[in-house]
Formats: C-alpha cells, structure tokens, sequence
C-alpha cells in the first residue's frame, strides 16, 4: 500500500505518494527526477548516492524515503546557488577532478558537509571526509588538488 | 524488499507497536544493516518500525561523577564527535570513529549495533570494558541488563520479542585509567574488523603497577567477549613486555576465530596477539598521561 511523503528536497516541497519501502535515491531519481545522485553499490559502500540530510552527509539507498519526510535534504542539484557554482564544483572544474563523472555528485556531497564545518581542512581530513566515497578511476589526487584549491586561504 | 512501514512517534508508540507486532516487525534504527540484509533478501519483514521519529532517545547525556548515559539512538558519529565522550571514554569514541566512514557514521546508531549483535560490532568490546548496563522497556516495564549477559550468540541477544534498548549506562571512570581501541582490517574505512581489541587499564600509584586490566575482544567468537583469563594474569603486576606478552598469548587462547572471507583463523589467531600487546601499550601511555586523580 503506498503512503503519503513529504519531502523537502534542495529547499522544494514534493508531496508523493509512494511504497513504503522504497529508498531515498530511488525516489530522487525516478520519482522527484533528480538524477544527479548515482545508485551504485545500492548498500552503502560506494558513496555514490551521498546526499546531505540536515547538513550531514549520508548515503541516500540505507534511508527510506517515507523516513526523510520532516528532513532538509540537499542533493548535488541544489549545491549551486542562484545560477552560481560552489567553489568546490568550480575547483573541480579547473583541476579537472572529473573523470568519468559517476561518483563526483556523491564526493562534492561529502566535501561541501566537511568544508561547511572545517573551512581549511587538511589533507588528512579530507581523507577521512571522502573515506566512503570510491573512485573507480582512481582520481583522488585531483580530487585533493581540487579541495585544497577551493578552500586555499587568501 | 517490501514491507509495511511503522513509524511510531514516541518511545512509548513504539514499546505498543512492538508488544503487537513482537517478532514480525524488524527494528529499524540507522539502517545500515537491516537494510543492506533486507535488499539480499537474507532478512525478511512483514513490517518494519522505524525509530527515527523517537527523537527522545537521541542523546550522549553526562552524569554526575563521571558517567554517561547514551540514548539508544545516538548516531556513531554523535559519541565520535562528542568532547565528553572523548574525555572520558575515549576507547568507544575511537570505536565509533571507525564504524564504517562518515555517511555510516551519521545513520548508524550506537544502539543499533548492539542489538544488531554481531560478533564484530565496534562498539562492543568498549562498552564491555566499562561494563555498561543496559536499560531494556517493554509495555511490561524495564530492566537492566550488563553488556556482558546481552549477547547469545551471532544476531542474537536476550530482548525478548516485546523488548526495545532504550539506553546504555557508562558507569563512572576514575582514577588513572587508560582505554583504547584498536580494529584491524585490510584498509583503514569502510570495513568490518577483522580483529578489533579494546583494553582498558588502571595504574595505582606507581607507572609500572596495574591494578585492574580489562581485554574485550570482538570478530574472535561467536559473540564479542572479555578474555577474564589474560585480565587475571597482568592484575596487581609490574609491568614488563614479557607480561605483556603473556597476556597476550592467553588472551588468544580465549578466541575463536573462524576462517571467512576477511581471513584465516591462524592470521586472525596472530593478530589478536599483535593487536592485544599494541593495545595494552597504548592504554598504558594513556593511564600515565593522566596524572591527575579522578576523573576530569
């Protein structure tokens, strides 16, 4: 039987009605057609699906979606603000962290949750940041590059 | 995965639901894990309760003189980032900085992974050094349980079927203790131990003097254990690395790995001695930084 959810996504109100058991990437994806967020491992390995929930990172396919309603949930669509890329998709950018594309929207995620508390994070804590997010092309030192550039202090 | 969804918005919703659905409805706390089985098809539910709307028992909450009560559904990353948690019980703070990485950490819960009972849960052998005492409600009422009688076996514990964990109790630490944690597995994220030890000591007087050991062990037995055997043999002893060794040989002797997919029982077997020795070493370095009596 489906239920009635709502869900507060990128500052956008969605009143679904969907399976009770269906996953928060899920209903991003097919029903409010977010795709940005990637489904990849599907059991909270990859980090693929990372979105921000109350401002902390989590991985979007180990939270159901009728349990998000009441959240603040902010996905890679809603990191730019006002037509403006966040600096770190913009570091991204010039440092080329992008390879195949597939986990960026996971990794920006949990870097945006580590650079809202810590605004000069070393590498190491980048490291510990980004720990649940793979890379299958093996771009991290980009990725780093691009982290340190983003939040280089004037 | 398909079930019906409960989503009780109370501790007290949630103790009726169970009492209804006792065995049919599967706990829902972080869902790291119950999802994950659910999704293989391992587990199957007719109903799921989901305790995010119990927002009551989200909470790391000090007591006078030194303990801690946390709420069942404190989140891994919520003790990890908590600066009485680190101050007086570093070892589980440290445990539960090493469940899984930051995205598991905010979901998973403390309670949930003890009730999820597995033999390698993190944040175990922490709670077993400090013998914290559980508090478990049905509609029945509550009662208390030690960590060290919760555990039955893999997956298995004594709630019974109407029973929910409400809350954990970290009696006081004090004196010159020292505690660490140390889990091995094949990186430094994302994995489940393939050995994790916690040792937890305190120094009487002289640097050299323990007065109380106390190993507990996780991924080494059907269930997370203590090893009370090597405890005994480092007890009210000078310290030297011969001791040490000792006690670490025994503290082996009180496992029982398996050999799985993580590893063999003999590597397993040899890490436990390795792990055990290290960790002893860093308790130690601990208790005598802390020179100060009583707890701070």
């Amino acid at each position: 039987m489906k239920i009635p959810v709502r869900l507060n996504v990128n500052g956008e109100t969605y009143e679904l009605v969907i399976a009770p058991y269906r996953t928060l990437v899920d209903v991003l994806r097919e029903e409010i057609r977010l795709t940005g967020s990637k489904k990849g491992c599907d059991v909270g390995d990859c980090g693929a699906c990372t979105v921000l929930m109350d401002g902390k990172p989590v991985n979007s396919c180990l939270v159901l979606a009728a349990t998000a309603q009441d959240k603040e949930i902010v996905t890679i669509e809603g990191l730019a603000q006002n037509g403006k890329l966040h600096p770190l998709q913009e570091a991204f950018i010039k440092e080329g962290a992008v390879q195949c594309g597939f986990c960026t929207p996971g990794v920006l995620m949990s870097l945006k949750a580590l650079v809202d508390d810590n605004p000069a994070p070393t590498p190491e804590d980048v490291k510990i940041a980004m720990a649940g997010n793979l890379c299958r092309c093996t771009g991290y030192s980009k990725i780093f590059k691009a982290v340190a550039a983003a939040t280089r202090q004037p | 995965m398909r079930f019906e969804l409960l989503q009780p918005r109370s501790f007290q919703e949630a103790l009726e639901m169970k009492k209804n659905y006792r065995e049919r409805a599967k706990v829902l706390a972080g869902g790291t894990d119950l999802l994950v089985l659910l999704k293989d098809g391992k587990l199957k539910a007719e109903a799921v309760m989901s305790l995010g709307g119990v927002g009551e028992l989200n909470f790391i909450r000090s007591e006078d003189g030194g303990g801690a009560t946390l709420g069942a559904l404190v989140s891994h990353r919520g003790v990890a980032l908590s600066p009485v948690m680190q101050q007086r019980f570093p070892d589980l703070a440290e445990a539960c900085s090493q469940v899984g990485a930051v995205q598991i950490q905010n979901l998973g819960t403390v309670g949930g992974n003890i009730c999820n009972a597995s033999p390698a849960a993190d944040t175990a052998p922490p709670l077993m050094l400090m013998e914290a005492l559980l508090t478990l409600a049905s509609t029945r009422g509550e009662r208390r349980v030690p960590i060290n009688d919760f555990f039955r076996g893999p997956r298995h514990t004594v709630l019974e079927p109407d029973e929910l964990l409400k809350e954990i109790f970290l009696p006081q630490v004090s004196g010159r203790r020292g505690a660490t944690y140390l889990k091995l597995g094949r990186r430094e994220a994302m994995e489940i131990a393939i050995v994790g030890i916690g040792v937890a000591v305190h120094l009487n007087g002289s640097d050299q003097l323990v007065s109380e050991c106390r190993i507990a062990m996780g991924s080494v037995a059907p269930t997370p254990v203590r090893a009370s055997a090597a405890e005994g043999v480092i007890n009210n002893k000078e310290v030297t690395n011969e001791l040490i060794d000792e006690v670490a040989e025994v503290a082996a002797e009180a496992a029982r790995p398996i050999s799985d997919v993580r590893a063999s029982a003999e590597y397993s077997m040899d890490m436990i001695r390795v792990l055990c020795r290290r960790a002893i070493h860093n308790a130690l370095l601990r208790a005598r930084n802390r020179k100060v009596e009583g707890h701070s």
